[in-house]
């Protein structure tokens, strides 16, 4: 009996009826206190974060500016990898995030990205890392990413493309966007260790400052 | 006898920086230059020389159990070994490899000479013993260094140079810091171990000498009348009576390393092991030239004089040979042969001085130092210009208001932020080539930029950001001259 106690207590289990969190994730504050509460303090660090969605361009960028801006404060990098377009840095520096600390890894295939990514997530200075992944392949090297994150506490988002929702993914946090009138829904699909925030799906602002 | 008065312990007399010299003779220079490819070190493997009438240059362990000796004809060494690796002896590529090697050496002391008909280095040592301890030291030293690079040497250590060539072509163990020393290590020596002319060796003979020994013993004068000035002289500068001044080498500007293979390479996982016997002779040479370098090229030898060039930078300088071979390692993993491989060629580009090292307490997390080598890594497997930043500039127009650049220079931003002119075109995210637009339906104003003027390009667009049916959200502008609306980019 004291066993099965002694297994329930290990922190790694979690029980349906419970309502709190049994482990709790290092996150960082997205800068929206909607946003902060649905994800119990914010995105998590050492973890993946999976944004599906389409298309580029909607203002789903623009949700995470508080997050890097931040990181590079902290003097830590921001990391782009192989993303759509270029980005434009007196933007960004408008918007407070530090040029000298952004970084473009240009990579044109599926192997090159996962093998930068992992690269740059066991890389003790990356803040927070950005990866266009165009694939929509099982899951395998996905848990390679998932275990170079957790060898650091980087935020990992990785942009995926909408035809990947259904399938199975090791990602600590899916969410799924949406351009909605004005602004950007998200919906989370899949969030470990927690039930999926009830009610209202999130609304980001287009205009983030 | 004359017996000089004892006054405590003598002091070695070349502990106090008088001339010592340590020649190094590579009987195998030629052969320890072969990268033995794995199973091949167990074949026998025979170097040629003289293609006319060819004979045996040198022979691998293997070929001379067999009973294969240097000058045997080719023909009869064939004729006792089995299906054999026969390579022709290049003496250019062997002298290349004596001098890398003196360039090595140069960490030793800095007076080198190298000797490369004779396939010797002579080092001027009586100055570094202090450094190394003591001459054992320093020979194991010397030897562990050539070791490391694949060459096996015999050393010999003596007051003259002469002497020490003597010493190391008869592998002597003697090691005579002073003159009466070497006499008493000379002295049994025959007299057919001197590199004399046969006639003189001969002449010796018939008066009745046999050893070293006996020749000393004669004055100088009455050998100088019988046979010319040239023996006595040798014998001068064998003992230290005469001066012999050797050149010093200089090593080049632009280190570049050999190698050739015993067998082709095809698969790119192979030329780890040489490529690091390359990288380990170039960490050593830097060391002696106390340099650093940033860039790396590789040149893969195929057959037919074609070649594969390769290059590496590294955004910063270092002469590791672990970290250059992990960099390597990654880029060949990348590559595909488009032939065997014969052998390497590893050149320097541009050397800089070692300087002092800057990494250290302060360098943490500026955004620019890469003290893992991980954006190194990146540029290694992706290519050179994959990774990249962008810098803003004071340029009005958006296109142009920032430029990229390399991971490792960043210049000062120009001051006061993001110019008006900029901050009119709003915080878009992201950057397009320009393509017209139709014009939009809803959307939001910017302002209005004005520019250009003053660089012949006049511009004047209002600014906008629009949702596109697809759901974007678009970074347009209307140009006022034309009225035309074109998307510049992504707002979000």
């Amino acid at each position: 009996m004291s066993a099965l106690e002694d297994l329930l207590a290990h922190p790694g289990v979690w029980r349906g009826r419970s309502t709190g969190l049994p482990t709790a994730v290092p996150t960082r504050p997205s800068g929206f206190a909607q946003l902060d509460r649905a994800l119990r303090g914010g995105w998590p660090r050492g973890q993946l974060t999976e944004l599906i969605g389409a298309p580029f361009g909607a203002g789903e960028t623009r949700m995470l500016v508080p997050v890097l801006a931040a990181c590079t404060r902290e003097r830590r990098r921001v990391l782009l990898v192989a993303p759509p377009a270029t980005p434009w840095i007196p933007g960004w520096r408008q918007l407070g995030v530090d040029p000298e600390r952004v970084f473009v890894i240009r990579a044109a295939s599926e192997d090159d990205i996962i093998w930068s990514c992992e690269q740059i997530l066991r890389h003790p200075e990356t803040g927070v890392l950005l990866a266009w992944l165009q694939d929509s392949r099982s899951g395998a090297p996905l848990r390679r990413l998932r275990l170079a994150a957790g060898a650091g506490d980087a935020c990992a988002f990785l942009y995926r493309p909408p035809a990947v929702a259904p399938q199975p993914s090791p990602a600590h946090l899916r969410i799924r966007w949406q351009a909605d009138g004005d602004r950007l829904r998200l919906e989370v699909i899949k969030f470990t260790g927690g039930p999926i925030p009830a009610g209202q799906p999130v609304v980001i602002p287009r205009d983030v400052r | 006898m004359f017996v000089e008065p004892a006054c405590g312990p003598a002091p070695s007399l070349s502990e106090s920086g008088r001339p010592l010299w340590l020649a190094l003779y590579l009987p195998h220079l030629a052969l320890d230059a072969l990268a033995q490819t794995g199973s091949a070190a167990t074949k026998p493997l025979i170097l040629t020389e003289d293609p006319a009438r060819p004979k045996v240059h040198d022979a691998n362990r293997a070929a001379r159990q067999a009973g294969v000796r240097p000058g045997m004809a080719l023909a009869d060494a064939l004729a006792v070994l089995n299906a054999p690796i026969v390579l022709e002896h290049e003496p250019e590529a062997s002298r290349r490899h004596l001098l890398n090697l003196a360039a090595v050496l140069l960490q030793f002391t800095d007076h080198v000479c190298p000797e490369p008909r004779q396939q010797r280095i002579l080092l001027e040592v009586g100055r570094s013993l202090r450094l190394f301890r003591g001459t054992g030291a320093l020979e194991a030293r010397v030897r562990d260094t050539l070791r490391q690079l694949g060459y096996t040497p015999r050393i010999g250590i003596a007051r003259t140079p002469a002497a020490a060539r003597l010493l190391a072509r008869l592998r002597h163990p003697d090691r005579p810091l002073d003159r009466d020393a070497l006499r008493r290590t000379l002295a049994p020596l025959p007299l057919t171990v001197l590199p004399l002319p046969a006639a003189d060796t001969q002449a010796l003979h018939g008066i009745g000498l046999e050893r070293i020994g006996d020749l000393l013993r004669l004055p100088r004068q009455d050998l100088a009348l019988r046979y010319g000035t040239r023996l006595p002289e040798f014998l001068g500068r064998l003992l230290g009576d005469l001066p012999e001044p050797l050149p010093r080498f200089r090593p080049p500007e632009n280190p570049a390393f050999h190698l050739e293979f015993d067998q082709e390479v095809s698969a790119t996982g192979a030329l780890r092991f040489p490529l690091k016997r390359l990288l380990l002779q170039l960490e050593q040479t830097l060391r002696a030239g106390n340099h650093r370098t940033q860039g790396l090229e590789l040149q893969l030898l195929h057959r037919g004089g074609k070649t594969t060039r390769l290059t590496l930078e590294r955004s910063q300088p270092g002469s590791r040979t672990e970290e250059w071979l992990e960099l390597w390692s990654i880029r060949l993993s990348r590559l595909e042969l488009p032939a065997p491989v014969r052998g390497l060629r590893l050149s320097v580009p541009q050397l800089l001085p070692a300087g002092a090292d800057s990494d250290g307490l302060f360098s943490s997390r500026d955004g620019s130092r890469d003290e893992s080598g991980f954006l190194t890594r990146l540029r290694a497997r992706l290519g050179d210009d994959a990774v990249l930043r962008f810098a803003p500039t004071l340029h009005p127009l958006p296109e142009g208001a920032q430029e990229a650049c390399s991971p490792d220079t960043f210049p000062a931003l120009p001051g006061g932020g993001t110019t008006p002119a900029q901050r009119m075109a709003g915080a878009a995210l992201w950057l397009r080539p320009l393509q017209p637009a139709p014009p939009p339906g809803p959307h939001e104003w910017l302002g209005r930029l004005e520019g250009g003027w003053w660089v012949g390009d006049d511009q004047r667009r209002d600014y906008a950001v629009m949702r596109d049916p697809r759901g974007r959200l678009c970074w347009v502008f209307r140009d006022l001259r034309t009225g035309q609306w074109q998307l510049q980019g992504f707002w979000g």
